[in-house]
């Protein structure tokens, strides 16, 4: 795409940084543009180095960690460097008894919850591909799985943060205790961020007692009536589950395995022989004692048609976790949608969502965050007459005028064709024009992620 | 202030909202910490539209605007530098919307914190967080210091519980961050403003998130005879899986200070105690103390009681909560300090706090969030002896600086404020606070908000000096902790 950065003037001064070894060519591309070179810096300072570079040379850069979410975002104006963490890799500190841990922005987490589970201790974060997705990047696309409604997002446990601006200046927020007000909360710039303020080079969490034991309870409900209505009735009970989802009636057929399919352009889904089910699943997980889990026996009563425990609830979970994944090996050309929401306007969401995919060739089907309205919505495309690149976005469009005011819905993931027709971030409850103010401090030629995030 | 100012200022705001007598402009001129400073007027606005011009004009002529909502702060955060202008919030104190079905509520930034889980406990609701100064502390201050309170250990700071703010910006712009739902696209600006002491913007309307109210509470008061053993069983508790709701530390010399004052029942000859609350639902608070009390045993505790009831329950916290006000009646002066440290760590700084009494031959109290390592040692001094007052002074920068040395923070809760302003470069780098002026230049540009606070004026790393930790003479009973 670009020739700027292919002079081999640029080369030799990136290697001169961060070694020969560690500047190549890169073949994965981000929405269909190719970065023109990848760099692989080894600490914070050389990170620094490289973006002074960039900034210089008006070079656009896009950092990367285990690019599980690269597709996220508009398409790039251009690439010209790709900055890799994945030599940003220690777990920097870790102290069990003070329930902290720093790791440098390239670690996987799986890694560092591994570390942790030895001391069953972990950061409760269930977002999907923890074994490839770094720290780094789960905090810039603020990633969260079911596990949200128990404990929130990493915005809440996310106690500090080393990063870089776009000059090239490193710089720290927060700290290493668990409670700490001097200073502004930087971290909160920047989770959700989607490195376009920053290359993220480290992060402090607090760490969390892992529950010694779990089950899951899987409530099944002829409408989605009847399930909000019992979600309500949980949310109102002195009960405090660690994950509470809702569950469509199409979501099940992507929460198993994917088969192995060659070519997923191809693969066309086996059409249903009988009508597709017509129930909505709530499910929990709870933690605690044998008298605890008794009690929760007791207060969802005959509702719990399924319980769940050991490999097949981890499994069960692993799977929510991973649903948009799973449609997404199936169906290349299915658009996955992330909404906010008020708790109660969950309703509202799924009927606009029956809506708008029916009124557009696509099939719906979600798991999704009951308490907290984080859902996970997909929009499969429909094997016969399958939409065209102007259908994906006026069914976006269509879906988000049904929403409630006060929602937002972005699209995760589409085909990078239908990008160019609409805007996949839509509208935000909070002002645009200050998070541009906050754009110009950080990034003021506008190096980071240029034309891919919000502003 | 200049007349022609004060007459705008009662045009927008009304008559009786101006303030600028100067027995009117003293009862302003303090906060519950240290510091003093004299505003030129005290405006008193009534609405969002109202504060969006009052900044306009502000702005207009150069005027700093500093927000106040109770004064009740410790770092000097809604204290006048120059001839500013307060904006009071006091009559902006109206609870606009409780939303009990989606676990929120909408608030005026004068609501009192404590009279917000009074008018949601009916629907089965509270505000969590809960600073000492909760019956008297407003929702505004605490979104602008990011405040805690005893039970946020498990629950989290005011920031894990505020989703959407409007604000208005120095030009007077109106600006929404955030709503009800949980969270939005794009960059958290709600949580990033969350703390930023008034430095960014002035809050005028803040939607918090509702917590359940437990099912089941029990408050357990663990005695021991040495310090070590407490701070020991802060360490084990923590590393037993079991989060308390709130976990609190008194020392012997605290206990019997508050036992004096308000009589709750603390053992007069303890070294220390331990006030750890639990909540949940029943069969969890049940395991749960048990298990606490055979940790505390173990850590050699000498007895571990347990609230029978509210009212004993009630009892138990007041002394913590008061604990501040006792002190007025034994000393004159005192000064406390905010520090963090890793919870291991608890244990080496209680003992090295006590060298440094010695040392310097003044008393410091000790009471605490432990369960968070929230230090709060409260050196006392006589403030008209002049050894006694350079005694404190070298007493409190030692514990400061070993804070620092262990990983700990300047400030866990209080703010920065005027106070701490000058120690920031003790825990920031230079391109650190260059990427925070950055931050506060842009939404504020010419420092008319809240100007010479949290920020240092320069930027080098110097010894501690700080601001003087002055003579306090009055302190006023029930003053946040």
């Amino acid at each position: 795409m670009s020739t700027i950065a292919t002079s081999s003037g640029l080369e030799h001064e990136l290697a001169a940084i961060v070694g020969d070894a560690h500047v190549a060519h890169e073949d994965r591309e981000i929405s269909g543009v190719a970065p023109a070179l990848a760099v692989a810096p080894r600490s914070a300072e050389e990170v620094a180095a490289v973006l002074r570079l960039a900034t210089a040379r008006e070079l656009v850069v896009a950092p990367a960690g285990g690019f599980t979410k690269q597709q996220t975002g508009g398409v790039p104006e251009r690439v010209d460097l790709l900055l890799s963490t994945k030599r940003l890799n220690q777990i920097v500190h870790y102290d069990p008894g003070d329930l902290t841990v720093v790791l440098d922005a390239g670690v996987r987490l799986a890694d560092a919850q591994s570390r942790m589970a030895e001391h069953q201790q972990w950061v409760p974060c269930d977002a999907p591909n923890l074994d490839v997705a770094t720290v780094g990047g789960l905090l810039a696309t603020a990633s969260a799985g079911p596990l949200k409604s128990g404990f929130g997002g990493l915005r809440e446990f996310c106690i500090g943060v080393q990063f870089v601006t776009a000059d090239g200046k490193v710089a720290k927020g927060g700290g290493r205790v668990v409670k700490n007000v001097a200073g502004y909360d930087l971290m909160k710039l920047m989770i959700g961020s989607y490195g376009s303020l920053a290359v993220i080079t480290q992060a402090n969490f607090k760490v969390f007692p892992k529950p010694r034991q779990t089950r899951t309870f899987v409530c099944p409900f002829q409408s989605l009536e009847a399930a909000l209505e019992f979600r309500n009735r949980v949310l109102q009970s002195p009960l405090a589950p660690l994950c509470l989802e809702i569950i469509s009636p199409r979501a099940p057929e992507y929460l198993s395995n994917p088969p192995r399919v060659q070519d997923p352009e191809d693969y066309v889904p086996a059409q249903p022989v009988t009508a597709p089910s017509s129930e909505w699943q709530i499910v929990l997980r709870a933690a605690g004692s044998d008298n605890v889990l008794a009690r929760y026996r007791r207060e969802l009563g005959p509702e719990v048609a399924r319980e769940l425990e050991g490999a097949a609830e981890a499994q069960l979970w692993s799977w929510i976790s991973h649903f948009a994944d799973n449609v997404l090996a199936r169906h290349q050309n299915a658009m996955v949608v992330q909404t906010h929401l008020t708790i109660q306007n969950v309703g509202a969401a799924l009927r606009a969502l029956e809506r708008a995919a029916t009124d557009h060739n696509f099939l719906p089907a979600v798991v999704g965050r009951a308490a907290t309205g984080n859902l996970v919505l997909a929009f499969v495309p429909l094997a016969v007459d399958p939409p065209s690149a102007m259908q994906y976005a006026s069914c976006v469009s269509a879906f988000r005028a049904l929403l409630p005011a006060g929602s937002s819905a972005v699209v995760v993931r589409c085909p990078k064709e239908a990008k160019a027709h609409f805007d996949v971030w839509g509208s935000s409850p909070t002002d645009v024009e200050m998070m541009r103010t906050v754009k110009r401090a950080l990034d003021p030629r506008n190096i980071l992620n240029r034309g891919r995030f919000i502003v | 202030m200049d007349a022609a100012i004060i007459r705008q200022l009662r045009k927008i705001a009304g008559q009786d909202a101006v303030l600028d007598r100067p027995e009117e402009l003293m009862l302003y001129e303090y906060d519950a910490g240290v510091d003093k400073g004299r505003p030129g007027a005290v405006v008193l606005p009534q609405n969002t539209d109202q504060v969006s011009r009052l900044m306009r004009l502000a702005c207009e002529n150069k005027i700093p605007v500093v927000p106040r909502g109770a004064g009740t702060g410790l770092s000097g955060g809604a204290i006048a530098r120059q001839e500013s202008i307060v904006l009071g919030f006091a009559r902006m104190n109206k609870i606009l919307e409780i939303d009990a079905a989606n676990q929120r509520a909408v608030v005026q930034p004068g609501v009192v914190n404590l009279e917000l889980s009074n008018a949601t406990a009916k629907y089965g609701y509270y505000y969590a967080p809960d600073p000492s100064s909760q019956k008297a502390c407003t929702i505004g201050g605490n979104v602008a210091e990011n405040s805690g309170g005893p039970h946020t250990l498990a629950l989290g700071v005011t920031v894990n519980h505020i989703t959407g703010l409007r604000v208005v910006l120095p030009n007077g712009r109106i600006v929404e961050l955030g709503g009800k739902a949980l969270d939005g696209c794009g960059l958290d600006l709600t949580g990033f403003f969350v703390g930023s002491e008034g430095t960014l913007a002035v809050t005028t309307e803040i939607t918090v998130k509702l917590t359940k109210l437990p099912e089941s509470v029990a408050t357990l008061l663990a005695i021991f005879n040495t310090v070590e053993d407490a701070a020991n069983t802060v360490v084990a508790i923590t590393q037993s899986g079991i989060t308390p709701a709130a976990m609190e530390m008194l020392d012997g010399w605290m206990l019997r200070t508050v036992e004096a004052a308000v009589h709750a029942g603390y053992p007069l000859d303890a070294a220390a105690v331990l006030l750890i609350e639990l909540e949940g639902i029943k069969e969890a608070v049940e395991e749960q103390a048990v298990a606490v009390e055979a940790v505390c045993l173990q850590q050699h505790g000498r007895e571990v009681r347990r609230a029978k009831n509210e009212q004993e329950r009630q009892l138990l916290w007041l002394g913590r909560k008061t604990a501040f006000g006792a002190i007025g009646r034994i000393s004159s002066s005192y000064y406390t300090q905010d520090g963090v440290i890793p919870r291991t760590k608890i244990p080496a700084t209680l003992a090295e706090i006590e060298r440094i009494s010695k040392a310097y031959d003044v008393i410091i109290g000790n009471v605490f969030h432990a369960g968070d390592g929230n230090l709060h040692p409260l050196i006392i001094f006589d403030g008209r002896d002049p050894v006694q007052f350079a005694n404190s002074r070298k007493a409190s920068k030692e514990i400061m600086q070993y804070v620092l040395s262990v990983g700990g923070s300047i400030t866990g809760e209080h703010g920065v404020g005027m106070e701490k302003m000058n120690l920031m470069p003790l825990m920031f780098t230079e391109d650190d606070l260059d990427v925070m002026v950055r931050l506060r230049n842009s939404f504020n540009p010419d420092s008319i908000l809240n100007p010479q606070k949290m920020l240092p004026e320069t930027r080098t790393c110097r010894e501690i000096t700080g601001p003087l930790p002055k003579a306090k003479v009055e302190p006023v009973a029930g003053v946040p902790v």
